[in-house]
Parts: structure tokens; sequence; C-alpha cells
């Protein structure tokens, strides 16, 4: 009995202010979508900092007769000396956790493995030789990389140390932005999308008042009274949420997926991260909704 | 039943008193008519009892509670046992009679079997057998009035306000509703009828209470309107 009529009140204040309806649905679905996007790219950039973070290394590049730095014009091609020390400066460094030395060929094998597939015109260009040897170091925590980079670079025979690090920075910064730019356009139609439930309330509140006036007279529970309205709008916020799922859901099977593809490596996220956001916003979407129509009928349903 | 102590409302806006230090007592089961002109604080008196306003001064004791000590969330089941009655009936129109006087019970959320019960049973009882299908546009201000009276009474309250219950109906039609009111009385309701209407004042012989400008001014057990009327 209850629930029958708690529910059929419900579904006729949906009814009724069903264009309002709709633009709370609209609003609350394009908030939730862009909130859970900029919750996606944040996900994504944590976990391919993990990734990269323990990946990261330094790749120290030697002189050949080739070079074309100023250091390796001046001293030519890095000798046997050079190299032992600067093996001997690597051992001495703390914050080295590792390293291989790779010569030209094993560089050039390496580099053929790792683009030949996605790249074949570059794989071919590139010949034995085109690639210095090189030593690949391993850093027991990528905050040092600055460290070691100053302790190898321009020491006698090396060409250049890669700049692995920076180039990552400034993609993760760029991702950084997208995600903040998201969340900030997501707040603000958070709070249009609170007006709106506001306001919707309000005129089912008003359109309404002669049967809560009623409810009231003869002693309604205060509870009684409000839920079909609190419940229109968790309804609102659910089928919001709903229509948002579908676009995070596309968000991470398009963007996302063309982010990843840009790496060689598998940095996918899983569907357990994907869950989550939609979790996430849903229960956003209709806390949002069922507190702000709390709020509302507290000024406009006197009990 | 309702225990007026020396109570006083003044309303924000106005600097007059709507209510000046009335002390009223209605014992279970009377009748009492409550008249006086506009403003002189009937209204008040029966907002009072229902807790919709709360008093500056003094206390107000209904159904043996002291209002002042009940919690907001306990008002909706001391409403419970108090029944309204309004002059402009405050019936639903898209619902039918049974509806109408089955919604008072819907909302507290007794049983339907129980509603199916007691609704017929009410509607009779206001000589409005047959009818429970009619929808209220198709019914007179008297049939209405009396169908606001069934939904008031279908919980069977302890109380029962009636708020110038005859103001929109015409005199033949208003002596079949204080017939009503009347046979309600007699299953041991009390009755607080706010009113205008002198000729059923004065044909009834009940407890009058006058109030004027927020004073009570008479209050006589077998009264009649006003002497100076």
């Amino acid at each position: 009995m209850r629930a029958q009529f708690v529910l059929s009140e419900t579904w006729i204040g949906l009814r009724r202010n069903l264009t309002m309806t709709i633009a709370v649905i609209t609003t609350v679905a394009i908030s939730l979508a862009l909130f859970g996007a900029g919750l996606l790219v944040n996900q994504q950039v944590s976990e391919m900092r993990n990734y990269w973070d323990q990946r990261i290394t330094l790749t120290i590049y030697m002189c050949t007769d080739i070079s074309p730095t100023a250091t390796c014009q001046e001293n030519g091609e890095a000798t046997e000396e050079d190299r032992t020390q600067l093996v001997e400066t690597l051992d001495g460094l703390n914050e080295v956790e590792e390293y291989r030395y790779l010569t030209a060929a094993e560089a050039w094998q390496d580099f053929q493995e790792r683009i030949g597939s996605s790249n074949e015109a570059l794989a071919g260009a590139a010949q034995e030789g085109d690639i210095p040897d090189n030593y690949r170091v391993q850093l027991t925590n990528p905050d040092h990389y600055d460290t070691v980079r100053a302790a190898v670079d321009g020491a006698p025979g090396v060409d250049t140390v890669s700049d692995d690090q920076r180039v990552l920075e400034q993609f993760f910064s760029l991702l950084d932005g997208l995600k903040w730019a998201a969340l900030v356009v997501a707040l603000v139609q958070l709070a249009a999308a609170a007006l709106l439930i506001g306001n919707t309330i309000r005129l089912s509140a008003y359109s309404r008042r002669r049967e809560t006036g009623i409810m009231r007279l003869v002693g309604a529970s205060n509870f009684y009274i409000q839920l079909p309205f609190l419940l229109e709008g968790a309804i609102a916020g659910f089928i919001g949420g709903l229509i948002a799922s579908g676009f995070i859901v596309a968000t991470r099977y398009t963007l996302l997926t063309r982010i990843e593809d840009w790496f060689q490596f598998d940095v996918a996220l899983g569907a357990g991260a994907l869950l989550y956001v939609i979790g996430v916003s849903m229960i956003l979407g209709v806390l949002l909704c069922t507190i702000t129509s709390f709020l509302t009928l507290r000024r406009y349903l006197k009990v | 039943m309702i225990h007026f102590d020396n109570v006083t409302k003044v309303y924000p806006t106005q600097k007059r008193p709507a209510l000046d230090g009335v002390s009223i007592d209605v014992d279970k089961g009377e009748f009492v008519f409550l008249v006086g002109p506009s403003g002189s604080g009937k209204s008040t008196f029966l907002r009072l009892v229902l807790k919709e306003e709360k008093p500056d001064k003094g206390r107000v004791h209904v159904a043996g509670k002291d209002l002042a000590r009940l919690s907001n969330w306990k008002v909706p089941h001391l409403r419970r046992r108090i029944g309204c009655v309004f002059q402009d009936f405050r019936l639903l129109p898209n619902k039918n009679v049974f509806e109408n006087v089955a919604f008072a019970l819907e909302v507290i959320g007794k049983p339907r079997r129980f509603i199916r019960k007691v609704v017929p049973e009410v509607v009779e009882l206001v000589g409005l057998e047959g009818k429970a299908g009619r929808m209220p546009g198709e019914l007179s201000g008297g049939e209405q009035q009396r169908v606001a009276i069934a939904r008031a009474f279908v919980n069977r309250p302890q109380i029962l306000l009636a708020d110038e219950p005859t103001g929109n109906i015409d005199p033949a039609t208003s002596i079949g509703i204080m017939k009503v009111l009347d046979r309600i009385n007699r299953t041991g309701t009390t009755v607080v009828m706010a009113t205008h209407d002198a000729a059923i004042v004065d044909s009834m012989r009940k407890r009058v209470i006058e109030l004027e400008e927020g004073l009570v001014v008479r209050d006589q057990t077998r009264g009649v309107y006003g002497q100076a009327y």
C-alpha cells in the first residue's frame, strides 16, 4: 500500500513536469559525463605515471665519429678509456639501481624490435650504426633523474643524455590540463544541475500543494510527505547517471584507447577502474539530486 | 481535551496580539462554538491546537500532551487525533468521494483492507451513501462539505476542528451539515467550531466562547451567538 502510493505519486510528479524533468536529466547527464571523463583521465594518468616511474631509464649515448654535437666534434669518438671512466662514475652513484651497456649493433636490434612493427618506414630507414652505443641506466627512484643526469652529462665521450622524463612530463601535464578543464566544466554544470533540480522540485511541490496540505493535516509523517519528491529527484539523477555512464564508456573506448595507442606499452585501464568511475558518478548524481530536493523541500514544503 | 493556559500569540507583522492571555478548557465530548468578528483570534486558536503555530506565552495542552514539549517529528501523530474541516472543503478534484476519504488513511499507512472496510461506513455516516463514486465537481457545496467531514472523521479523531464549515453553504443545507457534526459529537468526539453563523449557534444551544481582539469576552454553557445581534 505504502510503496504503491509513494511510487504513483512520484510517477505523477515526474510526468507532470516532463519538460523540467528532461532538462534535469540532460544537465545531470552532461555534468556527470564530464566529471566521469575527468576521473577517467586522472586514473589513466596516475596509472601511466606508475608504469613509467618503474621503467624510466636514463639513456647515455656515446660519441661516434658522425656525432654532430660540439663535445663529440671536439674530442672525437668515445674511447675505451671514456667508457671505463663513465662506468666508474655510474658505479659510484647511489641513485643508480643498475645499468646495461648496449653496443651499436644491440641498440639497432632493440630499436628494430620496438619500432619495427608500428613504423616500418622509420625502421627500414635506420641503419646499424645510426644509433650510437649507449648505457641504459635504471634509477632507484625517478626523482633522482636530475642528479644522475648532471653527473654524467658532459663527461668525456658522452654525446647526449636522453630526456624521457621531460617528454613524458609535458605529455602528463597536457593530460592533467585536460582533466582539470573537464572537472571545472563538470563543476559548473553540476551547480547548474542543482539549481534546475531545486526549481523542478519547487514546481512539483507547488503543483501538489493541495495534496501535501491535506497530508499534513491528517497527520502523514514528514518523511512520507517528502518521499515522493525525494524519489523524483533521485530518479532524475539516476537516469542522468545512466546516460552519463554511456558517455563514460564511450570516452574510455575512444579517447583513452587512442592515448594508449600512442604509447608502445600496454597501459589500458581495467574494467575495475571503469566501474569505479561509473559508480562514483552515479552515486554523485543521485546524492546531488536527492540532497538538493531535500533542501528545496525544507524551504517550500512547510511541515 | 483542549487546555489553554494564559496563552498569548503575537504574529511578527502585527502589533496587537492575535490571542492575549487566553485561558480556555474544553472537556472530552464537548461541543463548543467559537464566535467573534474576523481577526478576533478564532483561527489562531485552531492553529495553536494543531501546533501549526507556537504560542509566545502560556501553555497549550491537547489530548493530554503539552504541545511545547512535543517534538516536531511527533506533531503528525498529534494531528492524527485531530480532524479538520474548512470553509473551502479542500477536496482533491481528481479523486472521487471514496478516494478523497481513503486518501487520509492511505497517507498514514493504513492497510488497504482496513480502508475498504471503514471508508464506506463513514461515507454513510455523513449521509452520502450511493455517492462514493462521484467526483467533487459533481457534488453540491453541502455534499462536498460532507465529504470533507468524512475525511476528517474517518480516522476516528478525538477532536474535530471546524473553521466556518457552513461559510460557503446556504442556510438550509447548513442545517444538514450541523446534524452531521452533532452526530459525530455524539460518538464522543470533541467538536470545536469557529463560525459567524448566528442562526446555527442559536439553534444548537451549545457552549459558546466569544473572542474579541484576542480576549475571551464570553463563555456560556448553553449560549446564543450574541445578545447584541
